[in-house]
């Protein structure tokens, strides 16, 4: 008997031997289990190994409210009814039925959920010992283990992925601000915006709205083609907005993603549409800005080629008329009108005195100056009657012109030994004769200015004589509309009509630098709007 | 912008290649899964997803991809994406997808490459 004693004992030391190396080995290959299903399958696997001539069972219960769900289904039959929960702080419960042969255990898990298991001998005969029993109890420990370890690898693959996405946020909210500020792409940076924020806070769509006014201008939809309204509710959403240029721009978000379902937004998610929001706003002020900048630039180049243009065609001086005193001037505004004057002397001993004035400015008007003065010089030579001249000159200046462009032009040849002048005013502001007598004889205009109408109106020309001592002033409208800082023009209270008659220097320059200075006393700190052009006359002998 | 997601797919070579267009969101990304499920379980080891046509992932449709790649793992499989956009593949990179995927630049190329691995 003491031997079968000690025989005993010693199978019974090997059983649990080995239970406990089948014990280490299980549990290394259980902790390497994904899944739930796969660590059931693994555990099952475990337990087969022990109890070859068995059907297992495993089952699974989240929560006491919800029904067992079978995960491993070896045919241990309708294993939930033979299942007792744990009573009171127990975190396990076996049963053992010895008349259909069934080990029964409920182990409650960490997480508070149910493992349920039942062996079910194949050959009834087979009898369930202590030993079996404890070694289910242990094994069943080991999958509760196992099950902390999955929970655990889990928790921290989870713990990674949510520290990855912030890193992520972070990261495409730095990146989403550079690239809404790249003054060059073609996309517009509220649509990328609208995407980005999308993305980031996993909203399964969004639209960006521009309403000016209470009134609908735009719309961009995420994913495009969305039809909203039928697919979102109003409550889930985040909203973010901003108004730039009397547009306002509100960027709204609809449904938190997550893999159980729609989940509402978190406070990061609306810091995120705010920061993605803000960027967006600076991008447009920036785009505004740099817009401006081009346009100032390009206006800037403009001016700077329209004054060479000027520059070039007015001349450096005038010429020397025996028996006359002459000085002109053109004072340029900054955006550069079409002013133009000149004395050109001619081969048949006569000078043509010009001066002329573009509708319009920069440098189209400067190149339909430059045309004038091509022309004029051209047919001057020509020694056809003035009326006639004119009358080219309109034909020539029309082709050269585009719809709003016209040159207003007062022409003079003088005749120097007889003080004969023939004149012809083409819509420009009347000239000033100053008589010896006092009297001012004016020129007023005698027909349509140049390049209005392409048609052969009648353009009359009338002669004159000036006499020792009279002055002739010709000027543009930069002259007489000259503002001050009212924007009241300077022909309203200073006439230039007195400043001729009562101011006779005897120099011309000195005419016109007094005008000059006359002008600018009246216009005091206001900027110049348009070319100021004069030019004087006065016959000395 | 982007449109409402769609795929196709085929096999060439005993490969998936999956191609999708649009968002790659949790509907997106349930799609994809679920192609790929149903070749996975009949043997399938060797995955192409072709991004071409999609330029913006959030992180569900990123978790559908990592546990396909996982899956894949598990049975000495790999999972290439091919014609991926600067600013998604920058996504992929810091949510960790190209420690254990590959990435060619189209899809021929990633049937070379697979064709090298063997």
């Amino acid at each position: 008997m003491a031997i079968n004693k000690r025989a005993s004992r010693t199978t019974l030391a090997d059983r649990l031997s080995r239970q406990i190396e089948s014990l280490q080995g299980g549990f290394r290959k259980l902790s390497k289990a994904a899944t739930l299903k796969d660590l059931a399958a693994q555990f099952a696997g475990v337990v087969q190994g022990m109890f070859p001539a068995a059907d297992i069972d495993l089952v699974y219960r989240p929560d006491k409210s919800v029904q067992w769900q079978k995960i491993i289904d070896s045919g241990a039959g309708d294993v939930e009814k033979f299942l007792a929960l744990p009573s009171g702080q127990a975190s396990s419960a076996c049963s053992v039925d010895e008349i259909s042969k069934r080990i029964c255990m409920v182990q409650r898990l960490v997480d508070k959920s149910l493992i349920g298991m039942v062996v079910a001998r194949r050959r009834p005969m087979t009898k369930n010992s202590d030993v079996d029993v404890v070694s289910l109890r242990l094994f069943i420990h080991l999958f509760d283990n196992a099950y902390q370890e999955l929970l655990y690898r889990r928790n921290e693959k989870e713990l990674i992925f949510l520290l990855n996405h912030r890193v992520l946020q972070l990261n495409s909210l730095i990146d989403t601000g550079i690239e809404v500020s790249r003054l060059d792409q073609d996309a517009s940076p509220q649509q990328l915006a609208l995407e980005r924020a999308a993305a980031l806070t996993n909203a399964s769509k969004g639209v960006l709205r521009v309403t000016s006014g209470g009134h609908l201008k735009e719309e961009i939809y995420f994913p495009d083609g969305l039809l909203l309204q039928h697919t979102v509710s109003k409550t889930n959403r985040i909203a973010s907005s901003f108004t730039f240029a009397e547009n306002t721009y509100t960027f709204e978000l609809f449904e938190k993603e997550s893999r159980s379902g729609i989940l509402p937004f978190e406070n990061t998610d609306q810091l995120l549409l705010d920061a993605l929001a803000r960027q967006v706003h600076a991008s447009l002020e920036n785009r505004y800005l740099h817009e401006q900048a081009l346009e100032k630039q390009k206006f800037e180049q403009d001016m700077a080629v329209a004054a060479a243009i000027q520059k070039r065609i007015l001349p450096t001086s005038l010429p020397v008329i025996k028996g006359y005193d002459v000085a002109g001037i053109n004072i340029p505004s900054k955006s550069v009108g079409g002013d133009y004057y000149d004395c050109i002397p001619l081969r048949d001993g006569r000078y043509a005195l010009v001066i002329a004035d573009v509708a319009g400015k920069g440098v189209p008007a400067a190149l339909l100056v430059s045309s004038l003065h091509a022309y004029l010089s051209a047919y001057l030579e020509s020694t056809i009657p003035l009326a006639q001249l004119a009358q080219r000159l309109n034909k020539v200046i029309f082709r050269a012109s585009t719809d709003d462009k016209f040159i207003t032009a007062f022409v003079a040849l003088l005749s120097p030994e007889t003080g004969e002048i023939e004149l012809l005013n083409a819509g420009h502001n009347p000239a000033y004769l100053l008589r010896n007598d006092g009297n001012v004889q004016e020129f007023r205009a005698a027909g349509l200015p140049l390049g209005m109408l392409d048609m052969d109106f009648p353009l009359k020309s009338e002669r004159v004589t000036i006499g020792k001592g009279e002055r002739l002033l010709l000027y543009t409208d930069g002259i007489t509309e000259a503002s001050d800082e009212r924007d009241e023009f300077y022909d309203v209270h200073s006439p230039l009509r007195e400043f001729f008659i009562h101011h006779k220097p005897d120099r011309a320059e000195v005419f016109i630098a007094d005008l000059i200075s006359d002008i600018k006393r009246f216009t005091g700190s206001a900027a110049q709007s348009d070319d100021i052009t004069a030019f004087y006359l006065q016959r000395t002998s | 912008m982007e449109q409402q997601f769609t795929l196709t797919s085929e096999m060439r070579d005993n490969r998936l290649i999956i191609s999708t267009s649009g968002y790659v969101n949790n509907l997106g990304g349930e799609a994809i899964a679920k192609e790929f499920s149903r070749h996975f379980s009949s043997g399938t080891k060797e995955v192409i997803i072709n991004l071409a046509q999609s330029k913006v992932v959030n992180s569900i449709g990123m978790s559908f991809l990592i546990e396909i790649i996982e899956q894949l793992q598990e049975v000495n499989g790999k999972l290439v994406f091919t014609n991926v956009d600067p600013a998604v593949e920058k996504m992929l990179t810091i949510m960790g997808l190209f420690r254990f995927a590959g990435k060619e630049r189209t899809v021929e190329d990633a049937l070379k490459s697979f064709s090298q691995r063997k």
